[in-house]
């Protein structure tokens, strides 16, 4: 952590010097974010009933932090932690990999594929990754509640054609900005033209090996 | 005739006899307990919540655990203890003064915390718990306004169980020479001002600010948990040192 200076000062007695708390604030902060998505997605809470008062500890390696999650009195509490003491259930992996179980069904594949280390009850990792991928909340009715049902709905139509024009401008960009580079500007060749040339690649290198393996059968004739 | 000579201690920076210094900061607290969150907010610009969430992530504290909050004061630590212990465990809320735990009580059953939480107006030099009663014991800036510490920290190590640790969470001394600079001119030109227009009482955060100086630095306070009998003391600096959080373990 670049704000945090950690000094030794002897083998019995470490001091760590905390200027700006940041870990403390920016966890504050994605504790209040999920507890007001715990407010709107009511099934949420009973997801996590399951887990209540266990300790999941998170690991997150690229970033060297080490986080506590806890669920009580039907909130979430998140704390940075020291170590894994006392933890239920403690996870290790990368923020790319922690992400990606979003799909809990990647929750044992990622373990075997050593992205990531599960010490403790695995069904708690599950229970939080599967509250969490079905993370359901209500916009329309929520907005209602502040601005009426009928605009609301309009405003939720409006938002969600929004997003799949967004979508569709994408992809329209993608698509543009590669026949651009393919075609227009020469600067990358296309897919099959790929394919083709590491086809030749694979020819020219089974080539070559054929090769050797005379030169190497003549070079022990020579030698006899 | 001889007279034997009075014990004395300091309040800030006036030396007082050691009897009369518990109601002199008695006085202060009954004093401030009304506005003493605005003013927390309003002096460390909402840090004081940071530091408490550190003591918190430093506590260990889990379902079952038994947890004394001393000079609980209005009761943010016990707030969050009383979630995180839930309904197996237990949290007291002790303060010497009896206008911060009405304001803690008060705030807490506003919350809707009950059942797990007790209330107790005690002396942390004498606290009344049996041995080994207690998982966790804070004490969060209230340290420095207990009249003989070292008796205290025994006293807390006696209700400790074994395998428990006390955290003490309390203004120190800043790192830096050019922070310590800043924060001197903050502590007595600022806050009794604020103090004067929020709370309509300067002298009490004047003494804030003179006990703060006269409280031992991060080294002592360890020194004096270790000889309390606290093993693996440790302490951490937090914003550059104006609070520290020190730890130690009963075994």
């Amino acid at each position: 952590m670049a704000l945090e200076q950690v000094t030794e000062k002897n083998n019995d007695r470490s001091t760590t010097s905390t200027f700006f708390m940041l870990p403390n604030f920016v966890l504050s902060l994605i504790e209040h974010v999920l507890n007001q998505a715990l407010k709107l997605d009511p099934k949420l809470s009973k997801k996590l009933n399951e887990v209540k008062e266990l300790r999941l500890v998170v690991e997150v390696r690229d970033w060297q932090q080490t986080i506590q999650l806890v669920f009580a009195d039907k909130k979430l509490h998140l704390y940075t932690a020291q170590s894994s003491d006392n933890a239920d259930c403690m996870i290790s992996a990368d923020i790319d990999t922690l992400i990606a179980l979003k799909n809990p069904a990647m929750l044992t594949q990622l373990i075997r594929q050593d992205k990531l280390d599960l010490q403790g009850d695995l069904n708690i990792a599950q229970t939080y990754s599967n509250a969490f991928s079905s993370l359901d909340i209500d916009w329309p009715e929520q907005l209602s509640k502040h601005i009426g049902d009928g605009p609301a709905q309009q405003l939720y139509l409006h938002l969600t054609s929004l997003k799949q024009q967004n979508s569709k401008v994408k992809k329209q960009l993608a698509t543009t900005l590669t026949s651009l580079c393919q075609d227009e500007l020469a600067i990358t060749i296309h897919p099959l033209e790929l394919e083709q040339f590491k086809q030749q690649n694979r020819v020219i290198k089974s080539q070559v090996a054929a090769i050797e393996q005379r030169i190497n059968a003549l070079l022990n004739i020579v030698t006899r | 005739m001889n007279e034997t000579p009075q014990k004395t201690t300091h309040f800030g920076y006036k030396t007082v006899a050691e009897n009369d210094k518990a109601s002199m900061v008695a006085d202060v607290f009954h004093s401030v307990a009304a506005k003493y969150d605005v003013m927390n907010d309003l002096m460390s610009f909402g840090v004081h919540r940071l530091w408490k969430r550190q003591t918190i992530a430093s506590s260990g504290v889990r379902k079952g655990h038994h947890v004394l909050d001393l000079a609980g004061g209005t009761g943010d630590l016990t707030a969050k203890f009383s979630q995180l212990v839930g309904e197996t465990g237990q949290v007291v809320l002790g303060d010497i003064n009896s206008s911060m735990l009405k304001v803690g009580r008060e705030k807490l059953h506003n919350l809707g915390l009950v059942g797990n939480i007790d209330y107790v107006q005690m002396n942390a030099e004498m606290l009344p718990f049996p041995d080994n009663s207690f998982d966790v014991i804070t004490i969060a800036f209230g340290l420095r306004n207990v009249t003989d510490k070292d008796k205290a920290l025994r006293s807390m190590y006696r209700i400790l169980k074994p395998g428990g640790r006390l955290l003490v969470l309390e203004f120190s001394k800043p790192e830096h020479e050019v922070l310590s600079k800043a924060y001197d001119f903050y502590s007595f030109n600022l806050l009794p001002t604020m103090g004067k227009l929020v709370a309509n009482d300067s002298e009490s955060y004047k003494y804030l600010a003179e006990s703060i100086r006269m409280h031992p630095d991060q080294d002592t306070l360890k020194a004096m948990m270790d000889d309390a009998g606290f093993e693996q003391t440790t302490y951490q600096n937090l914003t550059g040192g104006i609070v520290a959080l020190h730890r130690g373990f009963k075994y």
